[in-house]
């Protein structure tokens, strides 16, 4: 090793541009540790060559750019609680007879993936608080990946190269959706056994293939015993397998398209301004992966989640009130509470009643949700590459459908949860759902002027000249050459805030 | 009359139970409430007349008939009327009001009296028999889960019944007033015609459902899905979001 | 620790002798911090110390809640004092690069693809691509094996003449365990438990219902039989408002008036629940007249077909 060490000396070799800085260095260092086992690898691999382009990649640096790291470290965590619990999962819907610590349930006939959930949380040690992290941070990765994806949409990051990524990350967020409801049923309770049934009703619904369809997936008419186990195979294979394909690629194209940065008076459109991703960028991000565990364990700790020995296991013909899904599904809950008793039957084709809420509008508003970047393109004639960020009042029309669509969101997820917000509220559910049926109509065309309007009186303002406080502040004294080296260049000008 | 004596304080429920329990099995359970009923009877019908004609008449009639204010209740019986009274849900004070738990109007003895005249009035249901320490919880669960869950709810916290109507929460449903709605029916509550043996063992799971353990943390999720989303949004999402802000805060 | 943060900054160094030399980035001066480093060390420390008790409570048979304290002091030690390390000890150059077209040069041979000896055989491209839809047909047929036709399933439930009503349990049933305003959720004998047979046999009392004259002599004395299987969604529909005789589903609040054959009167549901025929006999059990007359639960296309 100690020739290896030796070559950490700089000298031989071209030399190309900038290296001006060299004679300022110290003339000899003893390697560190680290640097000798990468030297160790390097030797044998020759990645040093890949991993230096990598490492002093510069990545734009503002916070909301976490966001979507946030949401790749709760998958991280899924991925690790959910090993764990596999070890003690048994995804089978026959009968068994409980016999653990849990009195009330003591003789009673329950599945055999329901008791094995039971065991965990009552008797694997640890095992409830893996469940219940692993519970709390599903609920919070389907919310960080809405955060990113409304920052990802609000500031236009989609826009042509990235409408590629976009298409990548609306499929991500239907798989986490997916990955998501199959977890949530896979403890076989009553709560999720009724959530299934409603799915199985939602699929038999879709007229000509529905029957067929439902049977294929669910193995026959509702309840089968295949169920528990191809939910199983679908949550810890097939989904996170797709998942993690699906996020590998959506992080190299980030990586090879370069980040997109905020206005600035030191960003372009042909330049890239930031941290290196070695070593500010990664200590950041690991940094944040253990506050994010840090938050998450806090809560699932201390919070208790979907009490499966409450509700007991899945029993066809019982029912508990309120019934929910969990609140990622809870708008398509919420489309099929809000839905009209419409079921014509036209030429002897019956179009039932939770189809055209739970099937076809769904589908509408996801395919609007993926097809948006080319929806926009087409709609503005804007066919450009875009590697700057827009303020959301730089595109009033764009920001305004976002809004609005985010009002929808909100009217359909309370109505998904309209029993216990009628209870709260007072008021009876009918009056609720009837309500959230206008709302339904009509906040998010309220939302859509008024966002427009704040936007567009916005844009002018601004426009006037007046304001140029969202510019941020420049301070670039550094560029990095094509093949990853660096140059000083002159200090950009910038108002320090 | 067992439950009336020793269902306050609880304590006194299980002694009594255990001891008058046994003896109750051997010797018959109509013999012990006919009983302990006579002895009591003449003294309370009196007093049960007048409290009855000072605070329940104007609505419900002399004779518990019925008047446009109120139903009749002729044959609303001991259980009817001990289980109205008990959770404090009669008197109401004035027609229009809707019926909601409270704490009781009258004393104990005042309500044994009422109860005596209402029963007096028809041929209603008597007090159901009910000692929850002997009951089985699992049963218990088994018929809670059948017959009570889907209004109640499975942790008992309850819920929208449609119509402006709400099954009440059992968390302060005692042993007796839980055997008593299920024998009468009370508002919009179907009736029940479970037997003795039942009656224990879902007023056991019932007291169950008082304290069931927690041993996940705090118990948001009796109201299920819904508390836990607004949480994972309202505490996870904005406590990440601000992590987040502090991570890329611009380094200085 | 300490001597590390005042060496100069390190350098990345070339991976092999003659290897393309990239000039190193300019030297900075590594902050000097003494507070942010002990506000990191601590992190750490708390950290390691939360990492060994967390590991005390569970060997000592743990306790979920502290157990999770622990942790989050353990986990958010590490990434508190790594955040602020990289935020006040890390020399946080801000740095420019030029951004890149994306797009690939033009070889010689012109596009990526640039392959005429392959595009020029049209004819056997389509042929190509007519094998591979053949074996896409072939290897969609294991799909079909993942379900039974649907046939006759949807149109039918357990209930036949002459079954006995059963509770949940396999007992028969008898008038009695039913007052007045009371129900029960029934199933057909040999079949307790069964998801299209649930059946909610209710009690309301003779002369109150309002069914057709044919359905009327379906419910003996009062007592009417309907499919508790939702026909919106198929939820059980469980909740039962015995002084207004309406049946609620608590997944959707489809509501069904039990005195009118169960016609829903709000939410989503179109379809009442079906009526089952049934006699009460004269030891007070019932037995079924047949099975339900049309589909339990919820639509599909061909529902009014008969199947």
């Amino acid at each position: 090793m100690a020739d290896d060490a030796g070559r950490l000396e700089p000298g031989g070799g071209e030399q190309r541009g900038g290296d001006v800085e060299r004679s300022v260095l110290p003339p000899v260092r003893r390697p560190t540790e680290l640097e000798r086992l990468a030297d160790w690898f390097d030797g044998r691999t020759g990645f040093g060559r890949y991993a230096r382009m990598a490492l002093r990649k510069v990545f734009p640096d503002h916070w909301t750019f976490l966001l979507g790291e946030v949401a790749l470290f709760c998958f991280v965590i899924l991925l690790a609680t959910g090993v764990f619990m596999t070890f003690f999962y048994t995804p089978d819907s026959r009968p068994t007879t409980y016999h653990g610590p849990y009195a009330p349930l003591a003789g009673a006939q329950v599945s055999a993936a329901f008791e094995s959930v039971m065991r965990l949380s009552f008797e694997v040690r640890a095992g409830l608080l893996m469940r219940q992290i692993h519970h709390w941070t599903a609920l919070v990765f389907l919310g960080s990946i809405g955060v990113h994806l409304a920052r990802v949409f609000f500031t236009g990051a989609f826009r042509r190269p990235r409408d590629i990524n976009w298409l990548i990350g609306v499929t991500l967020l239907l798989l986490a959706l997916a990955e998501g409801f199959t977890g949530y049923s896979l403890p076989d309770d009553l709560l999720s056994g009724t959530g299934l049934r409603i799915a199985y009703s939602a699929a038999l619904s879709i007229p000509f293939i529905g029957p067929w369809l439902a049977s294929l997936i669910f193995g026959g008419e509702f309840p089968t015993l295949e169920l528990i186990s191809r939910l199983f195979v679908f949550h810890v294979m097939l989904l996170p397998g797709l998942l993690i394909g699906a996020i590998g690629t959506h992080l190299l194209i980030v990586y090879v398209q370069t980040h997109t940065q905020y206005k600035s008076r030191a960003t372009r459109e042909d330049n890239v301004v930031g941290l290196p991703f070695w070593p500010g960028q990664v200590f950041r991000s690991v940094g944040l992966l253990f506050l994010t565990a840090a938050v998450i364990a806090l809560i699932a700790g201390l919070i208790q989640i979907n009490p499966v020995w409450l509700y007991g296991p899945f029993i066809p013909y019982a029912v508990s009130s309120p019934a929910q899904p969990d609140w990622y599904v809870g708008w398509l809950e919420g489309l099929l509470r809000l839905g009209l008793p419409f079921e014509p039957t036209i030429l002897g084709v019956t179009i039932p009643s939770p189809f055209i809420p739970g099937i076809v509008i769904p589908g509408i508003l996801f395919t609007i949700l993926l097809l948006w970047p080319f929806i926009e393109a087409r709609a503005t004639g804007d066919h450009a590459e875009h590697h700057l960020l827009d303020w959301p009042w730089e595109s009033p029309i764009r920001t305004a459908t976002g809004a609005a669509g985010i009002a929808l969101f909100l009217v359909i997820t309370l109505a998904g949860g309209n029993d216990v917000i009628g209870v709260f509220l007072n008021v009876p559910v009918e009056t609720l759902t009837a309500i959230l049926r206008v709302l339904f109509v009509v906040l998010p065309v309220a939302t859509w002027l008024l966002i427009y309007w704040l936007a567009s009186s916005q844009r002018r303002r601004r426009a006037a000249g007046a304001d140029t406080s969202h510019i941020r502040a420049g301070g670039v004294a550094i560029r990095r050459t094509a093949t990853g080296g660096f140059e000083e260049i002159d200090a950009i000008e910038g108002d320090a805030d | 009359m067992l439950a009336a004596v020793g269902l306050r304080p609880y304590g006194a429920l299980v002694l009594i139970a255990a001891t008058v329990g046994a003896w109750a099995l051997i010797v018959g359970p109509a013999t012990l409430v006919a009983g302990a009923g006579q002895v009591n009877q003449v003294a309370s019908l009196d007093t049960g007349r007048a409290l009855y004609l000072q605070g329940c008449a104007s609505c419900h009639g002399s004779a518990g008939q019925g008047t446009p204010n109120g139903p009749s209740i002729v044959d609303a019986g001991a259980a009817g009327a001990d289980f109205e009274l008990r959770t404090g849900r009669m008197p109401l004070a004035a027609p229009s009001l809707p019926e909601v738990r409270q704490p009781p109007a009258y004393d104990e003895a005042q309500i044994e009296a009422l109860v005596a005249f209402v029963a007096s009035l028809g041929n209603g249901p008597a007090i159901p028999d009910v000692v929850a320490s002997v009951g089985d919880l699992a049963r218990g669960r088994q018929i809670y889960i059948a017959n009570c869950a889907a209004c109640h709810g499975a942790t008992g916290a309850g819920g929208t019944v449609g119509g402006g109507f709400v099954a009440p929460g059992l968390d302060l449903a005692d042993p007796r007033t839980v055997a008593e709605a299920t024998v009468v029916g009370p508002g919009p509550m179907p009736a029940f015609a479970f037997d003795r043996q039942q009656l224990d063992d879902l007023a056991a799971y019932v007291e169950e459902l008082h304290h069931p353990p927690h041993p996940g943390g705090l118990p948001v999720a009796e109201v299920g899905p819904v508390a836990e989303g607004f949480l994972a949004f309202f505490v996870g999402i904005v406590t990440l979001v601000a992590v987040a802000r502090w991570t890329g805060r611009a380094p200085r | 620790m300490n001597d590390r943060t005042t060496e100069r900054p390190e350098r990345m160094r070339r991976s092999a002798p003659g290897d393309r030399q990239e000039p190193d980035p300019p030297p900075l001066a590594i902050p000097e911090n003494p507070m942010a480093e002990r506000i990191v060390g601590a992190a750490f420390v708390a950290a390691l110390l939360a990492g060994f008790g967390l590991l005390g409570v569970y060997l000592l048979g743990g306790q979920t809640q502290v157990e999770a304290i622990l942790l989050t002091i353990c986990l958010g030690g590490i990434g508190a004092g790594i955040i602020v390390w990289s935020q006040a000890l890390l020399p946080n150059r801000i740095v420019s690069e030029t951004r890149h077209p994306l797009r690939s040069e033009p070889d010689e041979e012109g596009g990526v693809l640039a392959a005429p000896a392959i595009t020029r055989r049209t004819m056997l491209i389509r042929l190509m691509a007519a094998a591979f839809a053949g074996l896409g047909a072939a290897l969609a047929i294991p799909v079909f094996s993942l379900g039974p036709a649907p046939g006759r399933d949807l149109f039918v439930t357990p209930w036949r003449s002459g079954l006995r009503l059963v509770d949940d349990q396999g007992a028969v049933v008898h008038r009695d365990q039913i007052p007045m305003g009371g129900l029960l959720t029934v199933f057909p004998d040999g079949s307790p438990g069964s998801a299209d047979g649930q059946t909610l046999l209710i009690n309301v009392g003779a002369g109150l219902l309002q069914v057709a004259p044919d359905r009327l002599s379906w419910a003996p004395e009062g007592f009417v039989a309907y499919s508790k299987v939702c026909t919106h969604a198929g939820c059980p529909v469980g909740l039962y408002r015995a002084s207004l005789h309406s049946l609620i589903c608590p997944c959707h609040q489809s509501t069904f008036d039990v005195l009118r054959g169960a016609v829903p009167t709000g939410g989503p549901a179109v379809r009442p629940l079906p009526q089952l025929p049934i006699k009460l006999q004269s030891d007070g059990t019932f037995v079924a007249l047949g099975d339900f007359t049309e589909p339990v639960g919820p639509s599909f296309w061909n529902i009014h077909s008969g199947g």
